[in-house]
Formats: C-alpha cells, structure tokens, sequence
C-alpha cells in the first residue's frame, strides 16, 4: 500500500501544471496548426486549403518576409548594444570601484518595469515632430533648423525603435550578467593576480570565458523575446490617438513586426485566422531554424 | 591608473548611464504636473503646480476600476503560477518516476516556443469555453509557467536538503505537509524572484486583453491607457499622468523586491 502511494505523488504534483499546459498550451497550438492549413474567419464554416496559406507567405502581400526581416533587424540593432553596455554596467558594478550598488542596480533596471504601453506612449511625446522634447531640444541647440519627423520617415522610425528598446532592455541584461559574475569562483582571481596577471588580462581569459552559459542563456532568450516584440513600436507609431487602430506597421510598414503582423492579419484590418496562423507558424519555424544553426555553431567553436 | 582615477571613471560611466536610464522616466513624471498648454510651449523640466488637477481627471475615467481589475489578474496570475511552479519542481527535483527526464526535456523545449504560436486558437479555444467578457482568458496562459517550473526544479536541487525531508518523512509527514512546511520555506528567495517576474509580465501585458476585453469595466492598465486619448481627447498632461500611475504598483514592488530579487537570480543561477 505504502509504496503504491509514494509511487503516485510525484504524479500529483505534477499534475496541475500538466494539466493547464495541455489545456491552455498544447491545445491551442495543435489547433493552430490545424487553422493554419483552413481559410477560415472565425465564424463561417472552415475550408481546408492544404499549403496555401504557406504559400502565400512568400507572396509581398502578406508582409511575412518584410515583418520576419523588420523584427530580424531590431533585434540585430539593439541586442548586441544591450549586451555591450549591460556587461559594462555589470562589470563596474562588481568592482570594488562603484560604491551604491544596489542603488546603481536598481536604477539601471527600472527601465525594464515600465509598462511597454507607456513606453511606447512616451517615446511618441518625446520624438513627436512638433511638440516633442527631442526636437525642441535639438532646435535649442542649434544642431538643426527645422523639425525632424522622427516618426514619419522609415529610417528615423526604426533608429527611434532601435533606442526606445535599448533604453528598456540594458537594465534587464545587466542583471543577469551580476548574476553570472557572482557565480565565479573569487579564488581563481586570486591565483591569477598571485601569478602577475593584469586585469585586463583577467578579464579576457577568466571573466568572459566563464559567463558564457550566461551569455548564451541572454542571446537565445534575446531573440525569442525580441520576436514577441508588438507593443511599443505600435504604441510608438499611434500614440495616444491612434492606440491599436494606428497605421499598420508605421510609414511603409517598416515597422510591422512579426506578432504585429499576425495580430493584424487575425483580429485587425482582416480576420484571416487561417493566414494569421500560417504565420505564427512561419516565424516559429524560422526560429528553430536560427536556433539550431546558432547552436551548432557555438559548439563547433566548443571542440575546437 | 591609480585605484582613485579607476574609481571617478567607473562612477562617473555609470552615472552617465543610470542618468540616461532615469530620464525619460523623470520627464514622465513631471510632464504629469503640467497644465495641458505647458506643455506644448516650452521644455518642462522641474515639477509644476497642476499635479491634483490633473489626478482628478485622471479619476474621472474610473480609474480606480482599472487599478482594481490588473490587482485581481495579476495577484491571482501570480499566486498560482508560483504555486504550480513550485509543486512541478518538486516533483521533478525531489522525486523519481517514470520518464522523469524526458517529461523535463519537454519543459524545456516549451520554453522555446513562441507564446503568439497558440495564439489564435487560444481566442477560439475561450470562445467556445465561454470566457469572453471575463478577466479569466488574462490569467489562464499564466499557470502553467514552464519557465517557472526549470526554475524552481533548478533551485530545489541545491536549495532543499534530502536529508530534510527523509528524516520529516520518517516523523510520519505526509509529501503535502513536507512541502508546505519545509519545501517552501527553503525555497522562499527563488519564489519572490519568480512572483516578481510573473507579477510584472501580467500586468504588462497588452495583447491578449486587446483581443479579449470590449467592456471598459474590465479593461487592466495597459490597455486603459492606450485608450486615454480618447478618454480626456487633449488633455496630454492627464494621459502623462496616467502613464505614471499605471507604472506606480510595480515601481513600488521592485524598488521594495529588487535586493531580493537580485539574490534570487543569482542564487537561482542561470546556469543556461
């Protein structure tokens, strides 16, 4: 009897979270599946089209490969600059130069709580060609003459992006690279220093090799993270005016991101649920695709 | 370099960096205790005289309402979330059963996956179930948290002593009383640091109360405030100070948290 119910404990605990994640994870994303190979408006009676709606991915009037490449690039213009600048910030704040840590640390982070909603709200106030903070001060200083319309050229809108998400993300990438500092072994700089070693010499050859899992763990969840990007370039680009109706995507739809884009198709200026779901599934494949060739490639680098 | 030189240099990069971190959330601030004309005339860069003025328009909008309903999906997200986090990894970290290792490979790879993939489904999915014009479909997708389960498993292997709990089982506790008692009480730290995160992701999130919530009655904060605009239609400086009063809860519950938070992560240890 006793064994019997040491055997089914572990079965319970676990229970709960299996259950909601079937129900309310694996469901939906079988079903999706399903939808996306059906044209279908979420009211009318399904019809199964087979690949057409992945074929119509390739076509320029669904904006798959335009909002997979828009995503693509923010996320090229702004990890790699979080990451620089939140290794930096962690660096300084684990040195014995900095005093006022956790205030530094907080400070540094608070970025990343804010609302995305306000954020993109926000950065539409101080970037807006008329009355915003950023021309006012530039025409203050004399470094132009008439109003820049950040938000109404391709080019400016996706620099304007580019900042707002640095702007929120540093923080948060700081604190994971504290996190990896922390779980260093203090006795190996110490061996090192007996040995002569500089600190720039440290840095090179103990601090970044050991944070690799870290970074690692920074760069994969960057770029899913980054793909689920929605809120603040719409916010950014409609502003209080406009809110979710905004102009699709911003000026030449150089700003449509990849959920925007099936958020849009879905539940937006069309209710395709079939193509919506087409896709979702489009960019998830896209992804393992990234993925797998990133993971192959950092461990060649491992054996060589 | 002398040590001194290091030191101005170092705190002189990090203010220069935590000034550019602090400054569009200050003119967020004090953009909100303006009269609406200040603002479009000049630059505002101390505080104004119109604070109240503009919190009582801002209330006018039930605001309060809103307050309400975010407390209500993100406390109740969060609690269970955790809850079934934590129960999940105790099972994984504390005990043996049959395909333990492949059911935890599966976690992982959720992980992975793209929230938005289910996305549309999920609408119909709570269509049919008959929960639309509830807060539920904002809470539903928090439960079962795969991130939180890697988590606390992570945690629970080198938190929670074995022999703890054998000796607690052998006085006769039941697994329920050892976790509740025991389980919980060692692993408080990565808890907060979970609650915290999860706390801040629901009450952040925009999408699905976009698709969901018509009624203005059950709208959260992220979406009343992207329809301020047409709540008070000129009236920036009232939507300014709705943006910082949407901000407010979890201002305050990581500038409380943030210490432990940070604990948290880096005794949790992201170990990738």
């Amino acid at each position: 009897m006793e064994a019997l119910r040491r055997k089914w404990i572990p079965y319970f605990f676990l229970s709960p979270y299996i259950i909601f994640y079937l129900a309310f994870g694996l469901v939906p994303i079988l079903f999706s599946l399903y939808v996306s190979f059906t044209s279908w408006d979420g009211i009318r009676e399904k019809h199964f089209v087979g690949l057409d709606n992945y074929l119509f991915l390739f076509d320029p009037n669904s904006y798959f490969f335009k909002s997979v490449g828009n995503t693509f690039l923010f996320i090229m213009m702004t990890l790699p600059f979080q990451m620089f600048f939140g290794l930096l910030l962690a660096v300084l704040l684990y040195s014995r130069f900095v005093k006022w840590k956790s205030f530094y640390q907080l400070v540094n982070f608070l970025p990343y709580i804010v609302t995305p909603v306000a954020v993109g709200l926000m950065f539409n106030l101080l970037f807006d060609w008329q009355t915003g903070f950023v021309n006012k001060v530039l025409m203050l200083l004399g470094w132009t003459n008439e109003e820049i319309y950040w938000l109404g050229e391709p080019g400016f809108a996706r620099f304007v992006i580019a900042f707002m998400l640095f702007w929120k993300g540093f923080g948060y990438i700081m604190v994971f690279f504290l996190a990896g500092l922390a779980n260093i072994p203090k006795d190996l700089y110490e061996a090192a220093q007996v040995d002569g070693a500089s600190s720039t010499h440290m840095f090179l050859k103990i601090t970044l090799p050991l944070l690799k899992p870290v970074t690692t763990f920074i760069l994969i969840t960057g770029i899913i993270g980054g793909f689920q990007l929605l809120e603040e370039p719409m916010l950014l680009l409609g502003g209080f005016a406009g809110g979710a109706s905004a102009v699709v995507g911003g000026p030449e739809r150089c700003c449509l991101t990849t959920v925007w884009n099936v958020y849009d198709t879905a539940f937006g200026s069309t209710t395709r649920y079939g193509l919506g779901s087409a896709i979702a599934y489009g960019l998830c494949m896209i992804i393992a695709l990234v993925s797998i060739t990133g993971y192959k490639f950092l461990n060649r680098g491992e054996q060589e | 370099m002398t040590n001194s030189i290091r030191s101005v240099i170092s705190t002189t990069l990090i203010s220069l960096l935590s000034l550019f971190a602090l400054f569009p959330f200050y003119l967020m601030i004090i953009m909100g205790t303006y009269q609406n004309e200040d603002l479009f005339t000049g630059i505002v860069l101390v505080p104004g005289s119109y604070f109240l003025e503009n919190l009582k328009t801002v209330m006018e909008s039930r605001f309060d309402l809103v307050y309400l309903n975010s407390l209500f999906v993100s406390i109740t997200s969060t609690v269970v979330a955790v809850l079934v986090s934590a129960f999940a990894g105790f099972a994984f970290a504390k005990h043996e059963f049959k395909y333990k290792n492949k059911i935890f490979a599966a976690v992982l790879l959720t992980m992975m996956v793209p929230g938005q993939l289910g996305l549309i489904a999920y609408v119909i999915e709570i269509r049919y179930l008959g929960l639309s014009g509830t807060l539920l479909p904002l809470i539903l997708p928090w439960v079962a948290n795969s991130f939180g389960v890697f988590w606390m498993t992570q945690y629970m292997k080198s938190a929670v002593p074995n022999e703890v709990l054998e000796s607690a089982r052998i006085d006769g506790c039941s697994d329920f009383t050892v976790f509740f008692r025991i389980v919980i009480a060692f692993c408080w730290p990565a808890m907060t640091t979970l609650a915290l995160l999860v706390f801040l992701w629901s009450w952040n999130s925009f999408l699905l109360p976009l698709i969901f919530i018509n009624e203005p009655e059950l709208y959260t904060i992220p979406l009343a405030i992207s329809t301020l605009g047409s709540a008070y239609r000129t009236d920036l400086a009232a939507q300014v100070l709705g943006l910082s009063l949407g901000t407010l809860p979890v201002l305050i519950l990581f500038i409380i948290g943030s210490k432990s938070f940070i604990r948290g992560l880096t005794a949790g240890s992201v170990k990738g």
